[in-house]
């Protein structure tokens, strides 16, 4: 089988209400994401999207990802999308790092595998069943009385775990905020709280080492070197996101002892191929992890959902779904979707979501 | 004094002689982008970035949307002093170091400029005003590349850096090594550079053969953990280049002991910013620096000069005339090599001013 052609689509995903990381310091209203669509010599048609959480978030950014397909695509026109491996060093040697371009290139391929194997990417990914996998609703940061809110608001919806945002520059008001936001939680309930690296390393031992709290913390500090040491002077497990980009940076944090679980996201690892690696490596070593997307429409949701539902319950956490964020559905009603807080992948072959491209807009370009 | 107007060029930079290195890698035609940055006060500041293909976290198409999307940030911004306009391009759009590199060097044209003086000497003051030059030998029949070794040996040159792996051969570069040794003499650095296409076992084979023999390795594998299990089983020194990108990769280095030498190229940490940081940091720990850019003309080739010129000549390596390597020249008047060594300008600012027919029509501008 060849690529016969690369079609690119270019949406706005306006976020229902503004969002704040950790303090204020990060707004977000609207998210710049790329469809994209991989046609086939044998006829079938995968579909792929890439959408990075602003540009102030990760080294990525959405008219990045449509400039890196760009020099991609005349590479990528005649080979064999089956071939995940192949097809991922053929991109890594003609584009190296930007892994924010890649993934919606291989999620399009994987799509294409399944239907060509006529099973759903559960499936492929290693799973036995179609896992329904626990939603992670997300807390915007706040005073204790609004988070406590949202989250009531949240469990209404039936969410059971939450990923409260911290990390401001008061240190009283974050021991505040934990304090407060544990002991609301009703018993069956879960919190992370995620500082999105807004602490130093002391600010993140003074504070942790100040509360009660034993549940999870995310991404205390900037670097993964900063991280470990926070991990080695405080009781909370640590979880790792931003600072995690490639396979050897897990490898590291395995093995400074820098975290006892990680973020699993494919856009910013490169893919579902490499956030693959990334979940094998992480469920051998005893690793819990989240497992969703930067950012985008159900569409990467589901795809994310697929890998979620291939992982063993032990080393999996709840994901969060993006779309449910979003004000707008460029694939109404298609995927997984959260259902009293819980979100089944499809079991139709492949990705399972196939957008209707008259509500994608023209495409802004088409490579063959 | 503010930012008034960005303008993009491109133009086409024709390699001399053609380029191999490992895994296919070659540099025959590459697109150079420059970087016009026009003040409010008539001053101009000139930036280049000319990425090398499959080399690094860098390539042509990835500037323009960057740009585009650092753009107002930097229209109306204070350009002298460009490390407090940096943190906020770092604050704005995450990574993308090589993109930063055009804008910061375009800055300190701008701040040189405006202070009326050369850029050396806002970087610390002039150390050397010529430095040693390396030349680097494309990975061909080890015979031919013992040729060129001792074409440029006479031209003056006592640096060699000999290009390693690109037909998988690891007997050959065996012989490249030994061949290019033998042609120089003793005396001469001779380096033997994989651009991390090895593996441990192949380069540790390769090392083996050759410890008997005054060389350095450089960058054999991709991480710094292989490169250092290549140079405690070898014994032999070892440069690190691809590997080494930033502050947390250069302290790793150093931890990891296998950081004899270091590249330091603009676009490779973000501009003269960057590697002003990393120069300093590389100065204390006493690892030797090669500093310059991936390629390019004369824009980003001076500006490297200049970073080079206010270093100790204890902690210089070297540095590259890649404005030699290839055509056209953006500057006629920019500095050339002469007996193995290049002098810096000293006119205020970086000192380039590109030919605006070799520039043509701009790519882009804001």
């Amino acid at each position: 089988m060849k690529i016969s052609a690369i079609t690119v689509f270019q949406i706005d995903l306006p976020l229902s209400e503004p969002y704040y990381l950790s303090g204020g310091r990060l707004k977000f209203e609207l998210l710049d994401s790329t469809f994209v669509r991989i046609d086939t010599d044998e006829g079938l048609t995968g579909w792929g999207e890439a959408c990075p959480w602003g540009h102030t978030y990760l080294p990525a950014h959405g008219p990045g990802v449509r400039a890196g397909i760009e020099t991609l695509a005349p590479v990528l026109i005649g080979t064999d999308p089956l071939a995940l491996d192949a097809l991922n060093r053929l991109m890594d040697v003609t584009l190296p790092g930007h892994p924010y371009v890649k993934s919606a290139i291989d999620m399009a391929c994987w799509d294409i595998l399944g239907q060509k194997a006529g099973l759903p990417l559960w499936r492929l990914l290693g799973g036995d069943t179609a896992t329904a996998v626990a939603v992670n609703s997300s807390i915007s940061t706040g005073t204790p009385d609004e988070m406590i809110s949202l989250i009531q608001k949240a469990s209404a919806k039936g969410y059971r775990t939450h990923s409260a945002k911290i990390g401001g520059t008061d240190i009283a008001q974050d021991i505040e905020r934990i304090e407060a936001i544990t002991a609301a939680l009703p018993a069956d309930e879960h919190v992370t709280f995620d500082v999105n690296r807004a602490w130093l390393p002391a600010t993140a031992i003074q504070v942790l080492n100040s509360v009660s709290a034993r549940d999870w913390v995310e991404q205390p500090c900037q670097t993964l070197g900063e991280c470990a040491h926070v991990a080695s002077r405080v009781a909370q497990p640590i979880m790792l996101d931003e600072c995690m980009h490639d396979f050897s940076d897990h490898l590291q944090a395995w093995k400074i002892a820098a975290c006892e679980g990680v973020k699993v996201k494919p856009n910013r690892l490169g893919g579902l191929t490499k956030a693959k690696q990334v979940r094998d490596f992480g469920v051998s070593i005893g690793w819990q992890m989240h497992i969703e997307d930067l950012g985008g429409s159900a569409l990467a949701d589901t795809a994310a959902i697929h890998l979620a539902a291939s992982t063993p319950d032990a080393n999996r956490l709840a994901s969060w779904l993006c779309h449910y964020h979003l004000s707008v559905d460029p694939v109404p009603g298609q995927g997984a979707r959260n259902i009293d807080g819980f979100a089944t992948p499809p079991s139709t072959p492949g990705l399972g979501v196939i957008p209707d491209e008259a509500l994608l807009g023209a495409p802004i370009a088409t490579y063959r | 004094m503010t930012i008034k107007a960005l303008t993009l060029y491109e133009i086409q930079l024709t390699s001399h002689q053609p380029y191999h290195m490992s895994d296919g890698k070659t540099a025959d035609s590459l697109p150079s982008l420059i970087l016009k940055i026009d003040t409010d006060d008539g001053l101009t500041g000139w930036g280049e970035l000319c990425p090398l293909p499959h080399y690094l976290e860098s390539y042509p198409g990835g500037v323009l949307p960057a740009l585009e999307d650092m753009a107002p940030v930097l229209i109306g911004a204070d350009p002298v002093g460009p490390e407090a306009l940096m943190s906020k391009l770092n604050m704005h759009l995450l990574g993308h170091v090589y993109v930063k590199s055009i804008i910061d060097i375009a800055l300190w044209d701008i701040t040189a400029k405006a202070a009326n003086l050369p850029l050396y000497r806002l970087l610390g003051g002039l150390q050397q005003e010529e430095m040693p030059l390396y030349h680097s030998i494309t990975c061909v029949a080890p015979e031919e590349m013992a040729a060129i070794a001792r074409e440029s040996y006479k031209s003056g040159i006592r640096q060699f850096q000999v290009k390693l792996g690109a037909d998988q051969n690891w007997e050959a570069d065996v012989a490249r090594m030994r061949l290019v040794r033998e042609a120089v003499g003793p005396g001469p650095l001779v380096y033997g550079d994989w651009n991390n296409g090895s593996t441990t076992l192949d380069a540790i084979r390769t090392a083996r053969m050759i410890s008997d023999m005054d060389v350095m390795l450089e960058q054999p594998c991709p991480t710094i953990e292989e490169c250092a299990s290549v140079k405690t089983s070898t014994g032999l020194p070892m440069k690190l280049d691809e590997a080494a990108y930033d502050m947390a990769s250069l302290m790793q280095g150093y931890q990891a002991g296998c950081m004899d030498a270091v590249a330091i190229k603009l676009s490779k940490f973000g501009g003269i910013s960057a590697c002003r940081q990393a120069r300093d940091f590389c100065a204390y720990i006493g690892s030797k620096m090669c500093i310059e850019d991936t390629w390019g003309s004369d824009v980003t080739t001076t500006a490297a000069l200049h970073l080079g010129a206010t270093t100790r000549a204890r902690n210089l390596l070297n540095v590259c005339d890649l404005s030699g390597y290839v055509s056209p020249r953006l500057d006629e008047a920019g500095p050339t090599r002469k007996d193995g060594k290049i002098k810096i300008p000293h006119k205020p600012g970086i000192g380039i001013t590109p030919n605006p027919d070799i520039l043509g029509q701009p790519i882009a501008s804001f």
